[in-house]
């Protein structure tokens, strides 16, 4: 073995070594942080992924609110097609 | 690398992509037809992410873990899932290979190197899917790019690998296939208030903040420019993939726009949601402001879920109608790139049309075509919607993540830290990006606090 590719692999195991390290000790760690478990929590009881990178990639396809129901909103002072106001039917 | 064999079939990489992305696409397509559900075919509540295609079991990914990156390789129910995970490297072997034979080069000097660059992408998934990691957003792009950047500067690249490193192809292939998510129609879901908020703005924010970079802060690179503008004012990485491809950035600026749009976006992730109760915005408002601002589409339904249910909907649709901007906006930077960025006034003089289309880049044609196809199927009908949902959400998109990731890990080891430096030390790009997403926060949530809070109050409110 040339002292070249000693080196590379040299850095390579050091490389390995620093992954291990950090994946496999100090980010389980974080998790038992009070903030960071929250949060993981909140995530995962609402299924969201918040490394989706793209609307497709998320857990379910992100759903309209309810005032858009039945009725698309092209000019102000819209309301639904029964006359109720779009948003208290969801509420209700 | 060897000779070209076949010079009648050789096709220049931007065909081969567009060849083999729609092939792809009009593939699952075909395939979950095929399969499509014999009772409920048009219940959205039976099927919510469209139909079930047989083409998803071909192609797996690794998923979330916590301690044990084993874990990574089971699905959500616990099950072994390393088949499909295979089966979906197997893909990346076999369009290497594919592109490779359209072009001319040998399959058998492409094969060991697409073999072990799906490896590392698969390693890049397995780093990006541990929980904190994963949780904060810290999408696989910036694990791609680092594994490729870590092996390419420190441990170096075996000349074997060479015939492989197509990383450009990877992601022009990727990208034709997502112009099948990309989806005209969801640009109307929220109807004229989602249209201001995302398409006032957005236009604004991006062209101000590209000549803001290009004449006030004088960044020599305008590609770079329009790549940050893009991520940062239209839906992050993916849209820095997108404009970076039609400008023709180079690898490094691309890996700059998106270190620091993932960098920005766990911030506002976690900062958002805060100062939006002590502001005191309703939840539609609010959602509306999230969804225009934070990059990344999961980290917007993150910051919207964490203020409630309903600011959750609203971010996440306005930001399913920003990416669906996407192709109109890569188009409209193909042509002005190819039409006035890219002419040289001393060159021959032609057409402007002639001369666009020269320097054109045609890979924007396939992801155009099959955004426009996969819109018209959408638009036909209930049963039609989930028949492009169920072959997007269940097959192309994960092919598509596969390949962003491969082409990323190629972009790594193609990339050298000392090109990087000089864009780091100079501080700008980071400027810049702070100077536009500050223009776009206050735009956004004036327009929202208008549209959703004011013009349109009795429609959203009671």
């Amino acid at each position: 073995m040339c002292r070249n590719d000693r080196s590379a692999a040299l850095r390579l195991v050091a490389g390995a070594v620093v992954a291990i390290a950090v994946w496999g000790g100090l980010l389980p760690q974080l998790l038992s942080f009070a903030p960071v478990a929250r949060h993981v929590r909140l995530m995962e009881k609402r299924g969201v992924d918040p490394a989706a990178m793209y609307y497709t990639e998320l857990e379910r396809l992100p759903l309209p609110p309810p005032w858009v129901e039945g009725c698309v909103i092209l000019w102000p002072w819209s309301t639904a097609p029964n006359g109720a106001t779009l948003g208290r039917d969801r509420r209700e | 690398m060897q000779g070209v064999r076949h010079p009648r079939m050789k096709l220049q990489e931007d065909p081969a992509a567009v060849v083999i992305g729609l092939g792809i696409v009009l593939m699952a397509l075909a395939v979950t037809w095929q399969a499509r559900p014999v009772n409920d075919a048009g219940s959205r509540e039976r099927h919510p992410k469209g139909w079930p295609t047989p083409l998803a079991a071909t192609v797996g990914m690794p998923g979330a873990w916590t301690d044990v990156p084993r874990d990574a390789f089971r699905d959500k129910q616990g099950d072994p899932a390393a088949g499909p995970i295979a089966l979906g490297m197997g893909w990346i072997a076999v369009i290497a290979a594919a592109g490779a034979a359209l072009g001319g080069r040998s399959v058998r000097a492409c094969l060991p190197g697409a073999i072990l660059l799906a490896v590392l992408a698969c390693l890049a998934y397995v780093l990006s899917g541990q929980k904190v990691i994963k949780y904060y957003n810290l999408e696989y792009p910036l694990w791609a790019l680092a594994v490729g950047l870590f092996l390419g500067n420190a441990v170096g690249v075996p000349r074997w690998l060479a015939p492989a490193l197509v990383g450009e192809f990877f992601i022009k292939t990727g990208l034709v296939i997502f112009g099948a998510e990309v989806l005209v129609g969801r640009l109307l879901v929220l109807g004229l208030p989602g249209l201001m908020t995302a398409w006032l703005v957005t236009p604004v924010v991006l062209v101000a903040t590209y000549l803001f970079g290009v004449h006030t802060m004088r960044i020599p690179s305008r590609a770079l420019c329009m790549t940050l503008s893009a991520d940062m004012s239209v839906c992050g990485v993916s849209a820095a993939i997108a404009t970076g491809a039609a400008c023709r950035a180079k690898k490094e600026e691309l890996s700059l726009a998106i270190g620091l749009s993932l960098f920005f976006t766990v911030i506002m992730m976690v900062a958002m949601p805060p100062v939006i109760r002590w502001m005191g915005l309703g939840p539609v408002v609010a959602g509306a402001w999230i969804g225009g601002t934070i990059d990344a589409t999961g980290a917007v339904v993150a910051a919207g879920e964490s203020l409630g249910k309903e600011a959750g909907e609203v971010a996440a649709t306005v930001k399913m109608i920003q990416n669906s901007m996407i192709g109109l906006i890569a188009f409209a930077v193909a042509v002005y790139w190819a039409g006035w960025v890219e002419r040289d006034p001393a060159g021959p003089r032609g057409t402007l049309v002639g001369e666009a289309w020269r320097r054109f880049p045609r890979f924007i044609l396939g992801f155009v075509a099959a955004s426009m196809v996969c819109s018209w199927l959408h638009a036909l009908g209930p049963e039609q919607a989930l028949w492009v949902d169920g072959a997007t959400t269940g097959f192309t998109a994960k092919l598509r993540g596969w390949l962003f990731c491969t082409g990323f890990v190629c972009m790594g080891l193609q990339t050298s830290f000392r090109e990087l430096a000089p864009y780091l030390a100079s501080g700008r790009p980071v400027a810049l990006y702070l100077v536009g997403q500050a223009l776009n926060l206050a735009l956004t949530l004036a327009v929202a606090s208008l549209t959703f809070g004011w013009l349109f109050r009795r429609a959203v409110e009671p």
